[in-house]
């Protein structure tokens, strides 16, 4: 297991963002995580990856390391990295830039080797920037590297955004609707990348999606949400046939009599 | 030239010992009068304080108004160790460079909770009661100031004259200008400008946050702290609680605003512009707070990025267009 919360708890006041979520997650996963609106996706990312803090009894434990209350840095110094759905592309930064500063936790060299300017750090933060080139040209903006980050188009810059995260090399990466406002030809093609990333660098995967075809098409398994709770888990087809999923997407199924009674008053 | 090139890639410093040599022939070769070398040795203090606020302005993003309290500090610790101990130059820099360093620690705390204009407002009050404090207290000497700071002297040297006493300065500034040169090229200024970017995805992307500030505001003081003893130790070495006010706070905010804001040429650039015409206006010093607030105003509006932006951009567009074969603008 390389990700598992128990009791994973979450209130904003009286609201329950997230109630009671027991979650594993095995090495080399691809898990897709669906849900309406406001079921609390989003938010069991940002306590994951120690934005927010869980309430009192909730446990998260992510390669081993208790990280319940542990700094958002701290989780990312693991090996968990993870997007936004808004992006937060650090806009007036270069495109190279923004993904060098996703290597961060990689930086070989100490501060005060980098304020007397050793040759050794120019070395290595040359050997950092052909790295992140090649990540930059395998994703296809190597062109655009000098440019702002703000220049690119959208499809682009869930491109950046991806590369940064995976700039760390992570363990474990979880996306935010990664493919949120593309055209279906891009949603293939970003797809299509996230998939060689995950052979390259045997990352495990969980992916927030809406669209239902990506997640069908690449997660070995799905966890629905549903007001702050787990509803349903398993794989794709079992979840697409699951009751409680559909009477949350779509509401309740009914069976002959009840549909007959509905339509008679 | 290629091997030269790949020569200073790999050993920075290099370039900054040419600068170093050229500087030091400008004085005779150049300046005509003594107070040119006056003036530049102000530009290069000024240097040095707009690299370091560039640092914690432009890169890391941290809106501080206090700076010219902790140039104050500078000053004063060097005029203070002169007055009760009667300490010179050469100790009274490095002490004051780390007095100066626990000042930029308090100045920083505030930016854990705080930020944009309420930090800026924080900081603000920080800076004024930093001088309030000097002015009010007669351990600083208040308002008459303290005189006759002694001139540096090495090996029976000294440097007692404008046209001496540039040598100090240059060297200081050379010095400054290297380090914050190397911190900002490496990850480290990465840090500080994914965090002016987005705080939240910093720490997503494993950035301690806390810690980059408060050592932003650090290195930043410490910048300051040099600049302030070197400013004190200046002949006729003469420091005042009015030379520490709001207003020099502006002439330091419109070289960094001006030079381009988390550019790493941004400050030295300002600095050197500003106090030239901050001298060449000098006969309408009515007008001078006018013309630097519109100065930051219309940089702002006009060249978000500063002159040294500017220039980059030019630049960047030449090679993107070589490049591609396509027009990329914004």
């Amino acid at each position: 297991m390389i990700l598992k919360t128990k009791q994973l708890s979450k209130s904003f006041g009286g609201l329950k963002a997230i109630n009671k979520v027991d979650f594993e997650l095995p090495k080399n996963e691809i898990r897709g995580i669906i849900g309406p609106n406001g079921s609390g996706k989003s938010t069991f990312f940002n306590l994951v990856s120690g934005i927010y803090d869980s309430d009192p009894g909730s446990y998260i434990e992510f390669d081993g390391h208790d990280i319940t209350f542990t700094p958002p840095h701290e989780i990312a110094s693991y090996g968990l990295s993870r997007t936004f759905q808004l992006l937060r592309l650090y806009q007036d930064m270069t495109v190279i830039d923004n993904v060098m500063s996703g290597y961060h936790t990689r930086v070989p060299y100490k501060f005060f080797d980098a304020v007397i300017g050793r040759k050794k750090i120019w070395d290595q933060e040359r050997a950092i920037k052909e790295e992140m080139m090649e990540l930059l040209t395998f994703v296809g903006l190597a062109d655009y590297a000098e440019l702002n980050a703000s220049e690119l188009s959208g499809g682009q810059r869930r491109l950046l955004v991806l590369a940064r995260a995976i700039a760390m090399k992570p363990k474990l990466l979880m996306l935010d609707e990664p493919a949120a406002g593309l055209s279906p030809v891009n949603v293939d093609n970003l797809m299509k990348i996230i998939m060689q990333l995950k052979e390259k660098y045997g990352l495990t995967l969980i992916i927030i999606e809406h669209i239902l075809k990506v997640v069908m098409d690449t997660c070995n398994s799905v966890t629905v949400f549903d007001h702050g709770q787990k509803i349903a888990e398993g794989t794709p087809a079992q979840v697409k046939d699951d009751n409680a999923v559909i009477e949350a997407y779509l509401g309740k199924k009914m069976d002959d009599e009840e549909m007959r009674k509905a339509l008679a008053v | 030239m290629e091997k030269f090139k790949s020569i200073i890639r790999d050993y920075p410093f290099i370039a900054f010992i040419i600068a170093f040599v050229i500087l030091a022939f400008v004085p005779s070769v150049v300046f005509t009068d003594v107070y040119q070398s006056h003036l530049a040795t102000l530009i290069f203090v000024n240097i040095v304080v707009a690299a370091g606020l560039n640092i914690v302005k432009g890169y890391c993003g941290q809106v501080t108004v206090g700076h010219v309290g902790l140039f104050a500090v500078g000053s004063y610790t060097a005029g203070t160790l002169f007055l009760y101990l009667g300490l010179g130059f050469w100790a009274t820099l490095p002490i004051a460079i780390i007095v100066t360093a626990f000042f930029g620690v308090a100045m920083g705390i505030p930016s854990f909770r705080l930020e944009g204009p309420y930090l800026a407002l924080a900081t603000l009050g920080g800076g004024e009661a930093i001088r309030l404090f000097i002015e009010n207290g007669n351990f600083f000497r208040s308002t008459f100031g303290i005189s006759d700071i002694p001139t540096p002297s090495l090996m029976g040297y000294n440097f007692d004259s404008p046209d001496r006493y540039y040598f100090i300065s240059m060297t200081i500034m050379i010095i400054a200008v290297y380090f914050s040169f190397s911190i900002l090229r490496s990850g480290v200024g990465r840090a500080f400008m994914s965090i002016r970017e987005d705080p939240i995805c910093a720490a997503a992307a494993g950035i301690n946050v806390k810690k980059y500030k408060i050592l932003a505001f650090i290195l930043s003081a410490m910048f300051a702290g040099a600049a302030g003893a070197v400013y004190a130790h200046m002949p006729p070495g003469y420091i005042h609680p009015n030379n520490y006010t709001v207003i020099e706070m502006v002439t330091f905010l419109a070289m960094v605003v001006l030079g381009g804001l988390g550019h790493i040429w941004g400050g030295i650039i300002g600095a050197i512009v500003i106090t030239i015409v901050y001298d060449l206006t000098r006969p309408l010093y009515k007008y001078q707070l006018l013309i630097f607030g519109l100065t930051i105003v219309l940089t702002i509006l006009f060249m978000p990025k500063g002159l040294g932006g500017f220039i980059d951009r030019y630049f960047l567009e030449k090679r993107f267009k070589k490049k591609t074969g396509t027009e990329k603008t914004t």
